[in-house]
Formats: structure tokens, C-alpha cells, sequence
């Protein structure tokens, strides 16, 4: 074929078409984005050295997360995790019309093209549409630096609006996100290619979900319980003959420790993903015994149907929650430990003085809660891609409800119930999760524990070294642990945030329920 | 006081007139094909009829109210209590059983689940698909889906059924099955039948033959004597 | 039929025979004894009548013309229906190419319509027969070929009537 043909035969297409090559451009520019800011951040140069500054701090920026190199790694690493969400956007528009194209690219194996054809084909909208997202992502945050860029009377930037990354390094960006959504593309691609004739019946019946996720969270969470034995353990056991010097070994019990952890939050937040499957099948069989009516019965089979569409529905939004409940507990520590800063202090005499470095860890919490909030916006937005997508796909057999005078609201109803069912447990299971993850790291907060001389007279007693040995005692100072407190109202207002997003998208998905259940979409095969 | 009637019925999908003025009497307990060739309006005739469209212009009356003047949700009312109606395919909800999908207009209707089982598979039973009570529509043959649709159809006894080509997809011994035992139910239920259909072989089971070109009464086909013999006017 | 043939004017034997096997191709072609002994009969009944003879070239020749008595009985039998039995395409092809030689477009449509009632009337008692509570498998089957050939013809009636027009000027060009 050649490249003009194809060309055309990859802007061919419908409504639909159009609108999924939107999305997933649309997409590609949103996760440009995070991922140039991030490269950004790590190109800010460290200063050497001086004696001014020994800590070699970029003392041209404001805020503290830019100025400290120590800390730039993670704020990088933080604007990435922002990408996620948007890569799942980028895949719940990717399914939009799916099965409206798989259809196409069938008919054109029917036609005659080779499955290596319609591959490409399909590669080159997804890969041509991202590129374009790219490239509008990339003039979006040159255009943008120009526009921040405004140095305070000190000469100080807000953002990190003096640098640029490295030419290769945006171009890895720009060109591999293309690359990879093509790359995921022809994966998705493999079971349409296969055969010509598409997949024209639905007659999958898998397996009721097992709890085996439950099993997953539990491994995550015992991984990052277990990262302090096992730290220990490395300590204590004499493995100085593996290593030349404590500083390698060191640095492998770190990794050991962080790869852990990583896999603990991996498994965690897979496991509350693909129990989001498991939960949606046990609610629509809990609904289907239970409930009355015909909106709860269309919902709980749908349900039980296909439970997994929950897991890929809900992923953006479970896994910022799973964030944003482990932001919340260290919320909480960091309060505990600024309070306790101020009980001291109000003992010792001083004001009620917090520190400096309380308030620091506040904002920046109060940053990573911005970038939850972002994050849940994102997967709202996916949300309601996908159930737009449910409702087109459904089309004739909601027109066909209508017209034999199913109302409306029936039909509206078993879809908010569809989502709700799932989503309300499943939001919840993720807040546990998340807090649990987060109460693992910080721990408590333990003070006392050891001895202290007390001098127990006058002052003036006490100042004589003569007398002073005489009045004192050794004390135990009483071993207090203070744990932070649930933050219940914070994980509420996260969960109650999270579902309120659901129900405004699931109402905004509802909006699209009117033009597709037109008679005329009965006409229409 | 007639039973079903439409006086004039005009209606236009934007620019393109689908029905250019449509006068029709339907009798108590009469089965009536409505045919012509494709794009004469049978469809647009039917939905009018069923209340699913409103017209642009004329009337369409049920025992002498004019539904056309109805709301939305009270036409919706109506369609799921006296009338039934049935396409051509893909009427049946993919993710519920025959059982539960011919259960489903006597549970919007408030029958408690256990009753509306039993009638639907009652119902499912009268067209010869009782076993097919557990199993979802992906997995049935084409003809026993419309069987399905028929029976989920006519499940509420209603007194008019609106079938709309529902034969069209089968092929011609099951669809022959399947209006055999359509139309024997209805007159044994007295239920009027309006049939659309393009194939003479279909609307030869109707008691009367009204056809319809570009979207008017064809006055030189059978329509117009037809519906003089039909009594009604 | 030769009746229809002289209603568009009047001809001698030779063009009679030609006429007929140009319009009907299908039927067996008309040989020249059946076409003077079918002539000797309407002759005698008075429904044509020889008009003249010329010999111009070759042998004699004579020219026929209806007589009112001729066009009188070819009216009615334009306007009767065929039974409607299987089978009967051949007598209403026949009657249909003769009402557009000898009369216009409406005559033919009228024809068509009016046989297309006839079919679906039978059509539908055959279908009556058929979904009877008491209908037999001999019945059904029965009914079934009935049904068969009426719908065939059924399907050529309704495309015929949607065509009769231009059929109609092609054989009048």
C-alpha cells in the first residue's frame, strides 16, 4: 500500500472517529505537558558549592521543592505521576468507537489488506494524532514559559521559567509518546487483525472475579510494613564479607528497601483496581437478589456481565485516591509533629513556634493534594469518555427500550446505579488502602523513652555544681507514643469528592442518553 | 368510537418529508399490514402511530384522545401498558436472560420479580423457547431472538402490537414460524396488529393490506379499497 | 391476442406473425397455419374484418382490421382478471404487452393493479388456510407452493407496474 493510500484509508472514518482522534491528541498535549515540566525541573542546574551557600541551592526560585536539589528529584517525579492519569484518559479515548473501527478495519480485511496493513493503519492514526498532541504540548509550554516568566523584585522566579531542558530530551518526549500509544495501539490491535471477520458475537461468559486482589492489596501492605525488618535485618546480619565497604552496602539496602516499596504500591494499587472488578461483580449479585425494579436489575446485570469494565472505568480515579489517602496520613503526621513542636516550645518558653520546617512540609502536602485534586479531575474526565462510549455503544438497545416505553429515567437510573454501585465501595477500599500505605511510612511519632537528669530544688541549689549532685535524680522519661489521628475528615472530604465527581460526570454522560435513544437509531444497523 | 386512527399525518426528518399527509382507521382486533417500497414512510408511519414520534402535522387518536398532544412520558406510559412493539432485531438488552428481558415491561409495570418470571417464561413457552429462559441473546440463533422480542412484546397483553418488519432478518421458514404463531396469539387475544412489511408474503397475513407511496396512502394500490373494506369509514 | 395485435392498426398475415414473436420472445413463434386459421375463426365471428388486398411485391396479401365487435371483446378481455393460480405469468406477460401496444399506460396499470388485488386476495386466503388452528402438513405444503408462485408473480406485478411507463414509450418508439 502506499503511504498515501494509506494516508487516507486512516483519516477515513466517522463522527466517532473524529472524536476518539481528538481525545487521544487532546491527550498526548495534556501529558506533554507534565512530562516537559518535569524534565525542567531536573534540568535546574546545581550551583556549586560556596561558602554563601554550602548547601548548593538554586537560590534564584521561591519555592523551596526548586531550590534544594534534594528535592527536585522527587517534585519531577511527582509532575510524572500527574501523566498517569492522563495516559489513562489517553487509553479510555482510545476504546471510544472501538468497536465502530475494529468493524472498519474488519471490512478492510475482508477487502483484502494484510493484518500488517490494518495494523499500520491503526497505528498511524493513533501515532499521527498523539504526534500533533505532542507538538501542541510542546508549543503550549514554550508559549507558557514565556508567559510565567516573571521574576520578582529580588529577581526571584516562581517557576523554574530560566531553564530548559536538554534539545534531545524534549525531542524523546515529544517523539516517544507518539511512539508508544502506536506501539499500545498495535497491542490492542492483535485479537481484530486476527481475523477478518471481527468480532461480530458477544457470547463471553468468564468466570465470576475471585477476591484474589484482596490478597494483592495485603501483600502490598506487608511489603511496605516489612520494609523496616527487612532494612534491620540487613543491618544486623553479617554480610560485610559481600561488601568492600558499608558505604555499597548502604546504598543496596536502599535500593532493596525502595524497590520494595515500590512493589508494595504497586501491588497495592493494582490490587484495589482489580478488586474494583471483584467489588462490581459481588454488588451487581448483591443488587440482583436484592433490589426491585428494573433499573436495578439492568444495572446488576450489567454488572455481573462484565465486571472488569468497572476496574478499567475506575483506574485513573482509584489510583490518585490511593495518592491522595496516603497524602492525607502524612498530612496527619506532619499536623502531629507541628503540634507537638508547639507544645514543646510553649514548655520550653517560647511561643507557640512550629519551626520552619512544619510549615514547609504543610505547603508542600498542600501541593501534592493540588496534584491529587488534578489527578481526580483528569479521571473524571476519562470517566465520562468511557461511559459516553457505553451509552453509544448500547444506542440501539436503548432506542429499542424507549420505544417500547421504557422511560427515560429507567434507563438514567440504571446507569447511575451501574456506577455508583461499584464506585462507592471501591473509592472506599482505595481510601483504606491509600491511608494504610501512608500510615506505614510515617509511623508514629515517639517521644520520651530515655533517661534525664532532673535537678529536683531551688534554682539556686540546682546552680551550685557543689550541691547540685545531691538533689539529682535520674528519671525516666515515660515512653509516649503519639500516633496522628485517622484523618477522617480529610479522607471523607477526598472520598466525597471523589464520588461527587463520579455522579457529575455520570450526569454529564446522562445528557448524551436523549440523542441516542432516537427512533432513528433503530434505522441505522 | 374508533380505535386506532390517523388523520393527516404529516411528518419530515429535517428537509425530507417521510410522510406527506397519511389518513388510516385500524379496527379493534384487526390485523393490518402496512407495505410499500423502502423509504414510503411504512417505519415513520408505525412510530407515528405507537406514539414513539409526534407528528408535525395531523392527528393520531386512541379510543378517540389524541395522543399525538401527550407528553413524552405519559406516550411512554402508554406504549408500555396498551401497546407492544417489536423491531426487526437487536431489541433485546444484551446483558439480561430471555426470562428477565420479557420480564422486564411487567417489572417496569411494578410485578413483583417472582410473578413476572414466571409469566415471561409462560410467554416463552408459547413460542416454543421455555428453555431458552437462562440464556443471554449473544447466544441465540437469530430466529429465537425475535421469538424472544415477540413474546417480551406481547407479554403485557397489550391491545395493540406494532411490529416492524419482524421478519426481516430471518430467513423465510423461521419467519414464517414466527408470524404464524404472532398472529395466532393476537386474535386469540383479540389484539390489533399493525404490520410493516415490504414483502407480500408478510403482509398476506393481515386481514388488510394498506400501501403507502412517497409518503401518502397509495390510492391505486390496495389501500384505498382496503380501507373502504375495512368498514370503518 | 392477435386481436391486440390488430388494435395498434391494421396488417396482413405475414406482419401479424412477425409482430407477435417480436413483442412476446419468450412464447413458442407463431406458425403462419395457426395464424390464418385463428384469423378464419375471428372472421367468422366478425371481430375482424379484411380491409383490403395489395400484392405489391411477391404474393397476395390480405390486410386485416377490427371490427367494434373486435374491440369491444378485446377490451374485455384486457379487463378480466386472470385466476390467480401458479402459473399464470405467461397469460398476464401476455395481456400486459397487449395493453401497452393496443392502449395506453393506464390501461395497463389499471390491468396490473387489478390482477395485483386478485393475487393478494388469494395470497391471503391461502395464508388463512395455512395458519388455520386445524391446518394438516399436507395442507401447509400445499399452500406453501401456492403461496410460492403467487408471491413470484406478486414480486413482477409490483415491479412491472413501477415500469409499465417506460416500458411503454420503448414500445411506442
Amino acid at each position: 500500500m502506499r503511504p498515501a493510500t494509506l494516508l487516507r484509508l486512516a483519516l477515513a472514518g466517522t463522527r466517532t472517529d473524529a472524536a476518539r482522534v481528538t481525545l487521544t491528541t487532546l491527550s498526548a498535549a495534556l501529558a506533554t505537558l507534565p512530562g516537559l515540566t518535569a524534565l525542567t525541573v531536573l534540568a535546574i542546574p546545581t550551583p556549586p558549592a560556596t561558602d554563601d551557600n554550602p548547601n548548593r541551592w538554586s537560590e534564584q526560585y521561591t519555592i523551596q521543592l526548586l531550590v534544594e536539589p534534594g528535592l527536585r528529584g522527587g517534585t519531577a517525579f511527582a509532575l510524572l505521576l500527574l501523566a498517569i492519569p492522563v495516559l489513562v484518559l489517553a487509553g479510555q479515548s482510545a476504546r471510544m468507537g472501538a468497536p465502530g473501527r475494529d468493524r472498519r478495519l474488519a471490512a478492510l480485511r475482508l477487502a483484502g489488506a494484510t493484518p500488517g496493513q490494518v495494523t499500520r493503519l491503526a497505528m498511524l492514526e493513533t501515532g499521527l494524532a498523539s504526534l500533533v498532541g505532542t507538538v501542541v504540548g510542546l508549543a503550549g509550554y514554550l508559549v507558557g514559559r514565556k508567559l510565567l516568566h516573571h521574576p520578582d523584585a529580588s529577581g526571584r522566579l516562581v517557576l523554574p521559567t530560566d531553564v530548559l531542558p536538554s534539545v534531545p530530551a524534549m525531542a524523546a518526549v515529544v517523539l516517544g509518546l507518539p511512539l508508544v500509544a502506536a506501539a499500545a495501539t498495535a497491542v490492542m490491535l492483535r485479537r481484530v487483525t486476527a481475523t477478518p471477520l471481527g468480532v461480530v458475537r458477544r457470547a463471553r461468559r468468564t468466570g465470576a472475579p475471585r477476591p484474589w486482589p484482596a490478597l494483592l492489596i495485603g501483600l502490598g501492605v506487608l511489603a511496605v510494613a516489612m520494609i523496616d525488618p527487612i532494612v534491620r535485618a540487613f543491618r544486623d546480619t553479617r554480610l560485610d564479607w559481600l561488601f568492600a565497604d558499608p558505604a555499597t552496602r548502604d546504598l543496596v539496602i536502599a535500593l532493596v528497601a525502595v524497590l520494595v516499596v515500590f512493589v508494595g504500591l504497586f501491588a497495592g494499587v493494582v490490587g484495589v483496581i482489580l478488586g474494583a472488578g471483584w467489588i462490581s461483580y459481588f454488588a451487581g449479585q448483591l443488587l440482583h437478589r436484592f433490589a426491585r425494579g428494573p433499573a436495578a436489575l439492568l444495572a446488576a446485570r450489567r454488572l455481573t456481565d462484565d465486571p472488569w469494565a468497572s476496574s478499567r472505568t475506575f483506574a485513573a480515579l482509584l489510583a490518585s485516591l490511593v495518592v491522595g489517602a496516603g497524602a492525607a496520613a502524612f498530612r496527619a503526621r506532619f499536623l502531629l509533629d507541628e503540634q507537638l513542636q508547639r507544645e514543646q516550645s510553649r514548655r520550653a518558653g517560647y511561643d507557640d513556634y512550629a519551626g520552619p520546617f512544619s510549615s514547609f512540609y504543610l505547603s508542600t502536602m498542600d501541593l501534592v493534594d493540588l496534584t491529587v485534586v488534578t489527578a481526580v479531575a483528569i479521571a473524571a474526565a476519562g470517566l465520562l469518555v468511557t461511559l459516553v462510549e457505553g451509552i453509544v455503544t448500547r444506542r440501539r438497545a436503548y432506542a429499542a427500550l424507549v420505544a417500547t416505553g421504557v422511560p427515560r429515567t429507567t434507563i438514567a437510573t440504571s446507569i447511575l446505579w451501574q456506577v455508583l454501585a461499584p464506585a462507592v465501595p471501591a473509592v472506599l477500599v482505595a481510601l483504606g488502602v491509600g491511608h494504610g500505605f501512608g500510615r506505614q511510612f510515617v509511623g508514629d511519632h515517639v517521644t520520651g523513652g530515655f533517661q534525664e537528669e532532673v535537678c529536683r530544688a531551688s534554682a539556686e541549689l540546682c546552680q551550685d555544681p557543689a550541691t547540685r549532685d545531691r538533689y539529682t535524680e535520674i528519671v525516666q522519661v515515660e515512653r509516649v507514643i503519639h500516633s496522628p489521628d485517622v484523618p477522617l475528615e480529610q479522607l471523607a472530604l477526598l472520598g466525597a469528592g471523589a464520588v461527587a465527581a463520579v455522579l457529575i460526570t455520570a450526569g454529564l454522560g446522562l445528557l448524551f442518553l436523549r440523542a441516542n435513544t432516537a427512533v432513528q437509531e433503530l434505522r441505522s444497523t | 368510537m374508533t380505535h386506532l386512527q390517523a388523520r393527516g399525518v404529516v411528518k419530515a426528518y429535517g428537509p425530507t418529508p417521510a410522510l406527506r399527509g397519511v389518513t388510516l382507521d385500524v379496527a379493534e382486533g384487526e390485523i393490518v399490514a402496512v407495505s410499500g417500497p423502502s423509504g414510503c414512510g411504512k417505519s415513520t408511519l408505525l412510530h407515528c402511530l405507537a406514539g414513539i414520534l409526534r407528528p408535525d402535522v395531523g392527528e393520531v387518536s386512541w379510543r378517540g384522545d389524541r395522543i399525538d398532544t401527550w407528553s413524552e412520558s405519559a406516550r411512554s406510559r402508554l406504549r408500555r401498558t396498551e401497546f407492544g412493539v417489536l423491531f426487526q432485531f437487536g431489541q433485546l438488552v444484551a446483558e439480561l436472560t430471555a426470562a428477565e428481558n420479557v420480564a422486564l415491561p411487567l417489572l417496569l409495570a411494578g410485578t413483583g420479580r417472582r410473578a413476572a418470571r414466571t409469566a415471561a417464561v409462560n410467554w416463552l413457552d408459547r413460542f416454543g423457547v421455555a428453555e431458552l429462559a437462562d440464556v443471554r441473546p449473544g447466544e441465540m440463533s437469530g430466529g429465537q431472538q425475535q421469538r424472544c422480542a415477540t413474546a417480551r412484546a406481547l407479554v403485557t397483553e397489550p391491545r395493540v402490537l406494532f411490529a416492524d418488519e419482524p421478519t426481516g432478518a430471518l430467513d423465510t421458514l423461521t419467519g414464517e414460524q414466527v408470524l404464524t404463531q404472532l398472529v395466532r396469539l393476537a386474535r386469540e387475544q383479540r389484539t390489533t396488529v399493525v404490520l410493516v412489511t415490504h414483502e407480500p408474503r408478510v403482509a398476506a397475513y393481515a386481514d388488510r393490506e394498506v400501501v403507502l407511496r412517497d409518503g401518502m396512502v397509495d390510492h391505486t394500490g390496495l389501500g384505498f379499497e382496503a380501507s373502504l373494506g375495512g368498514g370503518v369509514r | 391476442m392477435l386481436l391486440g395485435l390488430l388494435g395498434a392498426g391494421s396488417k396482413h398475415g405475414y406482419e401479424l406473425k412477425r409482430a407477435h414473436d417480436e413483442r412476446l420472445p419468450r412464447s413458442r413463434p407463431l406458425a403462419y397455419g395457426q395464424v390464418y386459421a385463428t384469423l378464419g375463426r375471428l372472421l367468422r365471428d366478425g371481430l375482424v374484418t379484411a380491409t383490403g388486398q395489395d400484392r405489391d411485391a411477391g404474393p397476395e396479401r390480405t390486410t386485416y382490421a377490427l371490427t367494434d365487435d373486435g374491440r369491444a371483446a378485446l377490451d374485455q378481455w384486457l379487463g378480466s382478471v386472470e385466476p390467480p393460480m401458479p402459473h399464470v405469468t405467461g397469460a398476464l406477460f401476455t395481456k400486459v404487452v397487449v395493453a401497452l401496444l393496443d392502449a395506453d399506460v393506464d390501461r395497463a396499470q389499471a390491468y396490473l393493479i387489478a390482477q395485483r388485488r386478485a393475487h393478494t386476495e388469494r395470497l391471503r386466503e391461502l395464508t388463512a388456510v395455512k395458519t388455520a388452528a386445524r391446518a394438516t402438513l399436507d395442507d401447509i405444503v400445499a399452500a406453501d407452493y401456492a403461496i410460492a408462485h403467487l408471491d413470484a408473480d406478486l414480486r413482477w406485478l409490483h415491479t412491472t407496474l413501477s415500469r409499465v411507463a417506460d416500458w411503454h414509450r420503448e414500445v411506442h418508439s
